[in-house]
């Protein structure tokens, strides 16, 4: 399986998770209809890691992991970060469709976090 | 003379054309030869005022009379200034490049990873990514590794047809490396001095980007899905009261009513508009060899 492929779905099964997970947990979720290696998770977790994506937690001698934003808070990120490239600051990260004024589309995304916040 | 009349074919080009093309209605009509133009005139700007500074001073030298030392030094000033505005070009550039790589290069790994890939099974292509969002909003991200990003509300909003008339529009942006074009016009925005800037080639240009990619999705999804899709998709944004001024109104108006007049795209005009960028760029070249092949013509012995 790709690299890129494990590392979604070990962040799908961090956000699904109510709280931290261990490494041994995040095996057990995704070895469940999959041939997978340990060593593999531990290697995508501390990749997510480095990358900031995830945090990591010491408690009771083992490490736990969450990830460090909800998938909510990181898809509005994703959104205002394409947003916000204007091609006279930079060149346009970007090509959008709809052409609508990026004002109001950060606004509504900006709108929308905070009714997940509440 | 040669270097008067560069300076001022420059400034013309620099100044006074830009002004005209970005009010001109017809390049909506021929959006690839608009950009032709645009790139065409960019460029002859430049070379008009690195050909100024390379001819002046070969010409105050002649009509004061060549002495030496005042020789060397004008030539090695304008040699300098030639390779500032060179350097400046290049390094800006690249600043924007590289930039701009990185930037796509975080964002397609954070795309990848929020990716629904249960929600754009059967839309066809490996480089669809779908973010878990209610706001409709469909864009690309450009690069080697490119990717087209759609917001669940994208796929709420549009039935299939219109789905595939808008992957149809970013697959062309992707197709005809419109990043590379717009990259190059912000290179040269930055490395103007910032008196001197003006967005207005950059928003035009970018405008008849995206009429180019509209014409490509119309050929490829129909011209009704598009039509349709590109007013949905604005529509169905909830406006927030505070943002009346509407820049990007105007351009979505334009783009709208070409493809209610689809009759209305002209070969005739693209000709044109293509023979003119090509005229530009010699024309600076024209203006260096004519006065030569004058003093040429004069001194032949018959």
């Amino acid at each position: 399986m790709a690299r890129n492929d494990l590392e979604r779905e070990v962040m799908a099964k961090l956000w699904d998770a109510r709280e931290p997970l261990t490494v041994r947990q995040v095996h057990d979720l995704l070895s469940r209809d999959r041939d997978l290696a340990y060593t593999t998770v531990m290697t995508v977790l501390d990749r997510l890691a480095k990358k900031g994506l995830v945090v990591q937690q010491r408690a009771d001698r083992a490490y736990r992991y969450a990830p460090a934003q909800t998938r909510e808070e990181m898809t509005a990120g994703v959104m205002l970060d394409a947003l916000s490239a204007t091609p006279d600051r930079d060149a346009a990260l970007a090509y959008f469709v709809g052409q609508l004024p990026p004002e109001a589309l950060k606004a509504a995304i900006e709108k929308a976090a905070r009714n997940i916040e509440r | 003379m040669t270097a008067l009349l560069l300076g001022a074919l420059g400034l013309t080009l620099s100044l006074a054309v830009p002004k005209l093309l970005a009010s001109a209605r017809w390049p909506d009509r021929a959006p690839v030869a608009g950009v032709l133009l645009w790139q065409a005139l960019t460029l002859t700007a430049v070379l008009c005022a690195l050909g100024v500074v390379l001819a002046a001073p070969e010409e105050l030298v002649r009509a004061a009379g060549a002495r030496h030392p005042e020789t060397v030094a004008a030539l090695l000033f304008s040699l300098a200034v030639a390779a500032t505005i060179v350097t400046r070009l290049v390094v800006s550039l690249v600043k924007v490049t590289s930039r701009a790589r990185a930037r796509r290069d975080r964002h397609r790994m954070l795309v990848d990873l929020l990716d629904r890939v249960e929600r754009h099974e059967g839309l066809g292509g490996g480089e669809v990514r779908v973010l878990e969002a209610p706001l409709p909003l469909a864009y690309c991200v450009p690069g080697r590794n490119p990717r087209v990003v759609l917001s669940g509300g994208v796929l709420d909003v549009l039935d299939r047809e219109q789905i595939d008339a808008v992957l149809a529009h970013e697959r062309a942006h992707l197709r005809h490396k419109h990043e590379l074009v717009m990259e190059s016009f912000t290179a040269f925005y930055q490395a103007v001095p910032r008196p001197l800037r003006s967005k207005a080639p950059l928003d035009a240009v970018h405008l008849l980007l995206e009429m180019v990619a509209d014409d490509a999705a119309r050929r490829r999804a129909g011209h009704a899905p598009l039509r349709a899709a590109l007013a949905r998709l604005a529509d169905a944004v909830p406006l927030a009261e505070e943002v009346t001024a509407d820049p990007e109104g105007e351009s979505r108006r334009r783009r709208l009513a070409r493809l209610d007049r689809p009759g209305r795209r002209s070969t005739a005009l693209a000709v044109a508009a293509t023979a003119a960028a090509a005229g530009l760029l010699v024309l600076p070249t024209v203006i260096v060899v004519v006065p030569w092949l004058g003093r040429a013509l004069n001194t032949w012995p018959f």
